[in-house]
């Protein structure tokens, strides 16, 4: 009855259309494998990630190779240093999505570098898993996970930062090396 | 008993539900838009309908000129609006806060303003009220803005818009300068384009607050009311520092006028009131970028803190009625306040058109 309504959602550029997601191959463990971080500039943002890198060099047996920061919250981060974390590390983690284009964006980073090939984990405040699961259902992984933490991340001391970075430890270890974690059933 | 579908009110219920369902209003009834309306925006610009006018990478969308007309249409503009949607949208696109904007806990609203004789052919209202509602230009011009977000970017609220609270008017500020009343030249010819022509600018602004001063004749006095509200700690989230403009009532701003005061006069001596001490900022919990001690002591405590990023950088506009001496403050979201260029309206100029 109304299809001469023009559907107001429909781009004659043609949207990209993303494929559906196949996760990287996980590793059996993290031990002497080479980790990369991929901060935004959120505050904490960094300090959360190098705790994390503490964690799974000193329990994990890892090697941090790389501590990436991405320029711009909003965006993904840029294809060279994908690139870079892809072709030099095993696996990576990203964060902190505490914000609201922030964590629609970490989500997007750690689904590129899966297709890249590289396990990744990405770190969501609780606050924005809405965000979260919207960006991955548009990139083609409706059932993508991540690891989240209490929200706000970005108000913490020092102290704070290193004991929620402790709470996510698990999770992160789990989402890098058990396939069935990673995007749940 | 619910009515047959038959009548053409009827119909047109039916049609404005129709885009309920489909999940394409911001809460209002929208216009169904139909081909002949494109057909009639698109005959307003020498754009082509296929243009991509704007695209989030990281949301894999991009918003072309017709779509932007079907938006348009649905806001409620009629076709001859459109090449002041575009000239918005533009504006507002260079805007560099808007590429985090949309999804941003912030929330920010779109502050359209236009200048030039095209007020006075499409009624944009300058004057009693301008920040409305009750004009259609006003009104309907930065929905359009608000429904190509939602429907081209696919940014809606909860989900990938994260507003926390977001704020009165988002997507229903758009003002016509009372260049008219204004003792300065139009916000477009600071923005670059040249007096007489019509021309866009736009910012993000996170709220608007009133400063009502009817008690004094003192230039001085009044400049002391804005500079205490554009100081507003709240409004600082902390970094370099905040950000404001004004959008001056005709009485305001003739005050000043006659005082002497240019528009960079007023914008200086507002960057330079616009402070507070170290130790206000830091009783509030936000010393941490505002000087080199964090402990608020005695020695470094009286130090002033400037609000403002720059005196060129505070923004400043005349809008509304001369029937009292009332002003807003408003807040640019992000530490740009605005870019400081404003974009010239684009007309159709062949009567031929290649699609």
């Amino acid at each position: 009855m109304f299809d001469s309504i023009i559907d107001p959602t429909v781009s004659q550029a043609n949207p990209t259309e993303y494929d559906r997601l196949v996760l990287a191959a996980r590793p059996e463990s993290l031990s002497g494998l080479r980790l990369g971080l991929l901060a935004n500039t959120k505050r904490n943002a960094e300090q959360f990630l190098d705790e994390v890198g503490q964690l799974l060099a000193g329990q994990h047996g890892m090697q941090v190779v790389l501590a990436m920061k991405k320029p711009d919250i909003t965006s993904t981060a840029p294809e060279l240093t994908l690139a870079e974390l892809s072709a030099e590390c095993d696996v990576v983690v990203i964060g902190v999505g505490d914000c609201g284009s922030c964590s629609a964006s970490a989500v997007a980073d750690g689904i590129l570098l899966e297709q890249a090939g590289t396990p990744s984990a990405v770190i969501v405040t609780e606050a924005f898993t809405v965000s979260a699961d919207a960006m991955a259902e548009l990139r083609g992984a409706p059932r993508y996970r991540y690891v989240t933490v209490p929200h706000p991340v970005a108000n913490l001391t020092p102290d704070g930062v290193r004991s929620r970075a402790a709470q996510a430890r698990s999770a992160i270890v789990g989402l890098l090396t058990e396939p069935a974690m990673a995007v749940s059933a | 008993m619910t009515a047959p579908v038959t009548g053409p009110v009827e119909q047109a219920k039916a049609a404005i539900e129709y885009c309920y369902a489909q999940g394409w209003t911001d809460g209002l009834p929208v216009v169904p838009a139909t081909s002949a309306d494109i057909e009639a925006c698109l005959a307003t610009t020498d754009a082509d309908g296929a243009e991509v006018i704007g695209s989030v990478p990281h949301l894999g969308r991009s918003v072309t000129v017709a779509q932007a007309a079907a938006n348009a249409i649905m806001a409620g503009c009629q076709p001859d609006y459109f090449p002041i949607v575009l000239a918005a949208w533009q504006a507002v696109r260079q805007e560099r806060a808007s590429r985090g904007a949309w999804q941003s806990t912030s929330g920010p609203a779109p502050l359209i303003v236009v200048n030039g004789p095209v007020r006075a052919r499409l009624g944009i209202n300058s004057r009693g009220g301008v920040f409305g509602p009750g004009f259609r230009a006003n009104m309907t011009i930065p929905r359009a803005i608000g429904l190509i977000v939602r429907n081209g970017f696919g940014v809606r609220p909860q989900q990938l818009e994260q507003a926390t609270q977001g704020l009165p008017g988002r997507w229903s500020i758009c003002l016509g300068e009372n260049e008219e009343m204004s003792p300065w030249p139009p916000l477009s010819v600071v923005g670059g384009v040249p007096a007489g022509s019509d021309a866009v600018s736009a910012m993000l602004i996170r709220t608007c607050e009133y400063v009502d001063n009817r008690s004094t004749d003192s230039a001085e006095a009044v400049l002391h009311d804005f500079a205490d509200s554009l100081a507003r700690i709240g409004a600082y989230v902390g970094g370099p520092h905040s950000s404001g403009g004004l959008v001056l009532g005709p009485e305001h701003a003739q005050l000043l006028g006659n005082a002497g005061y240019s528009r960079s006069d007023v914008q200086q001596w507002l960057f330079e009131h616009a402070v507070r001490s170290r130790a206000e900022m830091i009783a509030a919990g936000k010393g941490e970028h505002t000087g080199p001690a964090e402990d608020g002591t005695a020695e470094d405590g009286d130090q002033p803190f400037a609000l403002m990023p720059a005196a060129a950088d505070i923004p400043i506009l005349v809008a509304g009625a001369a029937n009292a001496a009332m002003s807003m403050v408003f807040r640019p979201f992000g530490w740009a306040a605005w870019s400081g260029k404003s974009v010239p309206v684009a007309y159709r100029t062949s009567a031929e058109k290649v699609h």
